[in-house]
């Protein structure tokens, strides 16, 4: 292969992608937008449920029937709040952000004559906020229950030990920066589909395009290999979606300052390493995806067919970071070797602050280094029948 | 200097996928097409449509592989050496498109460039190629927006970037008007005159008007056969017409008759 030609292909096609302003714009932004704006708003989310916390309300209906449970409550510093009317219909429509809890009437007699009344904490499971909240409101009426247990224990001579005969302690193994993967787990989908959407365009119009235009035909009585010709334009792929890349990952940067969350800020620490990092984890992906593209495209007759076939390829990457979910046993080892999973699972782990290992990163490369050799030897060998044709 | 020989090609067409099966059918394009055309001279192809032309050319150009027959440039082989053999031609095929986002120069250059030129080189070339074809005042706008003669001469200036002694065009002044029809034959006639550098043209058509005007030799193409060669003058004395548009009639209809 002649590299001066593969240079002038190159040069032709990146000159000719990046004059196509407007797709160009319409692929950027959702590309280098989507993830910072889906960071921010989630860390708004987290705000709130930090806020609600730190604000220790508690919304209940009748606490008029339950002067004991307003005591213990003020003690521990809740405010007590009376809910809505209509608390039901707006806790179902995530109106209302905070669980309620329902006093029945004879609450305080049956306290006193040793029945157990009951409690009731209204939630919609489909109100994120609502439920968030009710952990820590289910724990405050259990501390209530406990204390009353003791006390009645204690009028009877009993020490209060004797209803809790094994101490539970949670103690969490993940550290901050994995407690904010849990949060940011669908950031590497965002710069996976960034690498896509600006290696597409180029790969369709240097191949279907290209045939639809009837540009293929001239190009070919030209004295260049068709090796050089085929280099060149994936070249240009390659070197398009690893710039979007760039952009998509560079954007989570001053995303960082859009987070409402001071502990979510603590926790996500994405610098200028992790970016270079991400972006680097993209070239298996920018280059044997784009090979793939160039491979699908080159069959096609004109640039909507080609588009069509794209979407196989689009849709089978976004999917493949889905399978971890079927299999929830764990990493499985082959997962490396998917095109898309393998890189999400990398970034991931980048994200976790956890070390990147060479087992890891070895089969992606691997599978980029076939799939750019098979489909651009394709593309070389279709090149001249789709010109003929 | 181009030649010609014996070209044969058939197509199979059909066989369908996996989900349509259509019956197989053998289409000979090209069944026996010898050409032999001169430095200086414009050699015609002349021929209906279907005749055969355009494959006769893209086996020409190496864009397909001929079942028969030898095809050669300057003494060089296209299919031995396609690369050589393209070096030393001009081709403007059936396709001719052009790249819309790019300017008529640089559409231009780049393919100067793939000859193998330097930017300097390819971009004074497209500059001087734009006065031959008087498309000056094109050079530095965007092919998206050209009309189809604009379209035409940035496509022949492409293909005529590297200077190549043989010059090869598939029916060029299809769907041009009289005025770019006109100015397209007068740099023909340069480009094979020795002061425009006594280029071996040939050119395919299915027009009599412009064989009568330009080609100083035409061969005659009917149902993938050459069935006659020879100047405008002599196809009139060989049929005995005085018409030219009679005497293609005859050689091309004899040439049906001999088929049935």
């Amino acid at each position: 292969m002649n590299f001066r030609d593969f240079f002038v292909v190159l040069r032709k096609e990146v000159m000719d992608a990046t004059r196509d302003r407007r797709t160009l714009m319409r692929l950027m932004i959702p590309a280098v937008l989507m993830g910072p704006l889906m960071l921010s708003g989630l860390s708004g989310l987290i705000a709130s449920l930090e806020n609600q916390a730190e604000q220790r309300e508690i919304v209940v209906s009748g606490i008029e029937n339950a002067p004991s449970l307003r005591n213990y409550l003020e003690r521990q510093t809740y405010t007590i709040k009376a809910p809505p009317v209509d608390y039901e219909a707006q806790l179902h429509a995530s109106k209302l952000s905070d669980p309620v809890v329902v006093v029945p009437k004879d609450f305080e007699a049956d306290l006193q004559n040793g029945e157990t009344p009951q409690l009731t904490v209204v939630v919609d499971s489909s109100n994120t906020r609502a439920r968030a909240g009710s952990r820590s409101i289910r724990g405050a009426l259990e501390g209530f229950a406990r204390e009353r247990t003791a006390l009645a224990l204690a009028w009877r001579g009993v020490p209060g030990g004797v209803t809790q005969q094994v101490e539970i302690e949670e103690f969490d193994l993940a550290n901050s920066q994995a407690r904010a993967a849990q949060l940011t787990g669908m950031i590497p989908m965002f710069v996976i589909m960034a690498v896509l959407y600006g290696a597409l365009t180029a790969s369709l119009d240097s191949t279907a395009g290209e045939r639809e235009r009837g540009s293929l035909e001239p190009l070919l009585t030209n004295p260049v290999s068709h090796g050089a010709l085929v280099a060149g334009k994936w070249g240009a792929v390659a070197l398009l979606g690893m710039a979007v890349a760039l952009l998509s990952a560079l954007g989570f940067i001053p995303a960082q300052w859009l987070i409402k969350s001071d502990s979510l800020q603590a926790m996500f620490r994405f610098g200028f390493n992790e970016a270079a990092i991400f972006w680097l984890l993209q070239l298996p992906l920018a280059t044997g995806l784009g090979a793939l593209l160039m491979a699908m495209a080159i069959r096609s007759k004109t640039y909507k067919e080609a588009q069509a076939g794209s979407t196989l390829v689009l849709t089978a990457v976004s999917l493949s970071a889905v399978i971890p979910i079927f299999n929830p046993g764990g990493d499985a080892p082959w997962y490396y070797w998917v095109p898309g999973l393998g890189q999400s699972l990398l970034m991931n782990r980048v994200l976790r602050g956890d070390e990147l290992l060479v087992s890891q990163l070895v089969p992606g490369i691997i599978t980029a280094v076939v799939l750019t050799v098979v489909g651009l030897a394709y593309v070389a060998r279709s090149m001249r029948v789709a010109a003929a044709r | 200097m181009i030649r010609i020989e014996h070209l044969s090609k058939r197509f199979v067409t059909g066989g369908g996928s996996l989900l349509k099966r259509t019956p197989k059918k053998i289409v000979q394009a090209v069944a026996d097409v010898s050409l032999s055309a001169e430095n200086g001279r414009i050699t015609g192809l002349l021929g209906p449509n279907g005749a055969g032309k355009t494959t006769s050319l893209r086996m020409l150009a190496g864009l397909i592989a001929p079942d028969a027959g030898t095809v050669s440039v300057d003494g060089i082989s296209v299919a031995e050496q396609p690369r050589q053999a393209l070096a030393r031609m001009g081709i403007l095929g059936d396709a001719h498109g052009l790249y819309p986002r790019l300017t008529a120069r640089e559409n231009i250059a780049y393919f100067g460039r793939l000859q193998g030129m330097e930017d300097g080189a390819a971009n004074a070339r497209a500059e001087e190629l734009a006065k031959l074809l008087d498309m000056t005042a094109i050079l530095e706008r965007r092919a998206d927006g050209f009309s189809q003669g604009e379209r035409m001469k940035t496509a022949l200036a492409r293909a005529l970037v590297h200077d190549p002694a043989n010059i090869v065009l598939d029916e060029p002044t299809n769907g041009l008007d009289v005025l770019a029809t006109r100015s397209l034959r007068e740099a023909l006639r340069f480009l094979c005159s020795p002061a425009g550098g006594a280029k071996c043209i040939v050119f395919s058509t299915h027009i009599m008007q412009e064989v009568e005007q330009l080609c100083d030799s035409v061969t005659v193409v009917a149902h993938g056969r050459s069935v006659a060669t020879g100047s405008v003058q002599e196809l009139l004395a060989m049929t005995g017409e005085t018409r030219f548009e009679d005497a293609f009639v005859k050689l091309a209809f004899k040439a049906e008759e001999q088929q049935a």
